[in-house]
């Protein structure tokens, strides 16, 4: 055998365990997906008629599916803007204030290794209305007026929920900025200050400038987890009051595995995931080219 | 925050005097910075004390009004939720699965990874570009047919199909940061071992892979963390409760049983308190892991 014969059995015979897992519980399941969303299925019975394009006129036509959609979409707007907002603030001050760096890493991101279902749960607590803290605090303070059930309330459920989501992701984009503003030369920030740029017009002019790469991948990795929030929304709302919480991820659940539409379900999971294949084709060029620089 | 590996080596920032310091950050400035950190670490830290202060509390404790701390810490919140709540099989389902998953993980993955760092063969480039492409299709927009393809084996409802089906959705990351690792390591190790005679499992098992020790340790946390965490795959395939892992089980326990608030609290507690103690004494990995999958993934 010639050497780069060997070398290429070895190198599959390395690679057979893991290219055999991938193709079996990865690879197949998305062709699957897309050949039942011509289908219709069940979920009981191995019996799955070809119904043509009529799972994805339902989808088109289901106008929850798009609310769901929507939501997301706000998830991540009000993650994008307030969260890394927050995340960026968190990580400038950080890094100005060396002391206690080490107790505030390690506090920002603890939310971040929690479950999604455990953050729920928590937020359900403190937000539950007669006993949870915050209708307390309000209470004790005397806003007792502004006391509400938050999570069954159309106005607030949304606002609470991308609360808990806040808190949940804050501590990623605070990673990735840390890292981002150590990588500026400090040379930059000093020149700034001789020539007499006080904190903010070096933050505008300096720090801001250096950062958008980072900016740019951290705002795309938020979206795409805000449009796949699913455990800590079923937790807390369930989608409700009405669909005014409902996401994508829940909207598939339930087309399936509660109303047995399992061919709808994969339509829905075909346009989904066609989104967020979307954006990461989109964040990974924009990472290639930032490291590329 | 010399751990926190930024992906391209950087240049070192100068050394700066203590006056040159005190250029950068005025003191009105260093006192806003200082309450920023203080609120936001109280906004981070207060909902995790507030779930294991309840937890400890008695009913009339909780339904009374506010109770910072409990007089007596209701230990036996926790006894009722391991007992009635089944919570004794979850955590130690969830312990079984993470536990096989991530060794499976470190043992496939590294071998994969090692083969697409070192072993040059035909068709390398297109095996890692079809790695990283299974890695954009996330799990929330394929369980469906996940679901049906496991029904399809015989693996829904099994230990067997969930460990599989993790296993897999770990790899992918997981041979990317252990491509990284090999990668760069210094290769006279490999010639010196290749002159002495060695094939290529034995370089890969006794010499790269004790190298790699770093970044088998970071996969390995991290992975443990995702199946601990894991909650829609466990939720569609599961239906025999003996099975269920601890966040599955939670849902269970409230959608079934209706628990008591402390009680549930007790049980929310007993399914974060092993991530926290992990969270705290392996944050390098941890940190490490999320950075290098952000920036690759």
């Amino acid at each position: 055998m010639t050497p780069i014969g060997r070398r290429t059995l070895a190198g599959y015979l390395f690679l057979s365990p893991a290219l055999a897992l991938l193709g079996l519980f990865t690879l197949a399941p998305f062709a699957q997906g897309i050949l039942l969303s011509f289908q219709s299925w069940d979920g009981v019975g191995l019996d799955t008629p070809w119904v043509g394009l009529e799972n994805y006129r339902r989808v088109l036509a289901d106008d929850v599916f798009w609310a769901s959609m929507q939501n997301a979409l706000a998830f991540g707007l009000i993650g994008f803007v307030l969260g890394n907002a927050l995340s960026l603030g968190m990580a400038v001050a950080v890094s100005a204030n060396p002391r206690g760096a080490v107790f505030y890493r390690l506090a920002y991101y603890l939310p971040g290794v929690f479950s999604v279902i455990v953050v729920g749960m928590m937020f359900a607590w403190m937000l539950q209305p007669t006993i949870g803290i915050v209708n307390r605090t309000l209470a004790w303070i005397g806003l007792a007026a502004l006391k509400r059930n938050w999570l069954a309330d159309p106005l607030t459920a949304l606002p609470s929920v991308a609360g808990a989501y806040v808190w949940y992701h804050w501590g990623f984009g605070f990673l990735l900025f840390l890292a981002g503003l150590q990588a500026i030369p400090r040379e930059l920030h000093e020149a700034a200050a001789i020539d007499g740029a006080d904190a903010w017009r070096r933050f505008l002019f300096v720090t801001w400038p250096q950062l958008r790469p980072v900016t740019t991948i951290v705002g795309i990795l938020t979206l795409v987890s805000a449009l796949q929030i699913f455990g800590t929304v079923q937790v807390l709302t369930n989608g409700g009051p009405a669909y005014y919480t409902e996401v994508p991820t829940l909207r598939i659940y339930k087309e399936g595995f509660q109303f047995n539409r399992f061919g709808v379900a994969a339509a829905m999971s075909v346009v989904f995931g066609a989104v967020l294949v979307v954006l990461s084709v989109i964040q990974m060029w924009i990472g290639r080219r930032a490291e590329a620089d | 925050m010399d751990h926190i590996r930024t992906p391209a080596a950087r240049p070192q920032p100068l050394p700066l005097a203590p006056a040159a310091r005190r250029i950068l950050v005025t003191l009105p400035e260093r006192a806003a910075y200082h309450g920023l950190l203080v609120v936001v670490a109280f906004l981070s830290l207060f909902p995790i004390f507030w779930l294991f202060s309840g937890s400890l509390q008695s009913a009339p404790e909780l339904y009374g009004g506010v109770t910072i701390l409990p007089r007596t810490p209701q230990f036996r919140n926790y006894a009722t939720a391991w007992t009635e709540g089944h919570f004794g099989t979850f955590l130690g389902n969830s312990l079984l699965y993470a536990s096989v998953t991530v060794a499976v993980i470190l043992f496939v993955a590294s071998m994969a990874g090692y083969a697409l760092a070192r072993i040059e063969f035909l068709g390398r480039a297109a095996v890692l570009g079809l790695i990283l492409a299974v890695m954009i299709v996330p799990l929330p927009a394929s369980f469906v047919a996940l679901y049906k393809l496991l029904i399809a084996l015989g693996l829904a409802n099994t230990r067997v199909g969930y460990v599989l089906a993790l296993t897999a959705g770990g790899l992918p990351i997981s041979i990317f940061i252990l491509r990284g690792f090999f990668v760069r390591q210094p290769r006279e190790l490999e010639d010196a071992a290749v002159l002495d005679g060695c094939s290529t499992w034995d370089v890969y098992w006794r010499i790269m892979l004790p190298l790699a020790r770093p970044g088998l340790a970071a996969v390995g946390i991290i992975q443990f963390l995702y199946v601990w965490n894991e909650y829609l795959l466990a939720l569609v395939m599961f239906s025999t409760d003996a099975l269920m892992p601890i966040q599955r089980g939670l849902t269970q326990f409230v959608s079934s049983d209706t628990p008591e608030q402390h009680i549930l609290l007790a049980a929310t507690a007993m399914a974060v308190l092993p991530v926290i103690v992990l969270y705290v004494f392996a944050q390098r990995s941890i940190v490490q892991g999320i950075m290098e999958g952000a920036v690759r993934g």
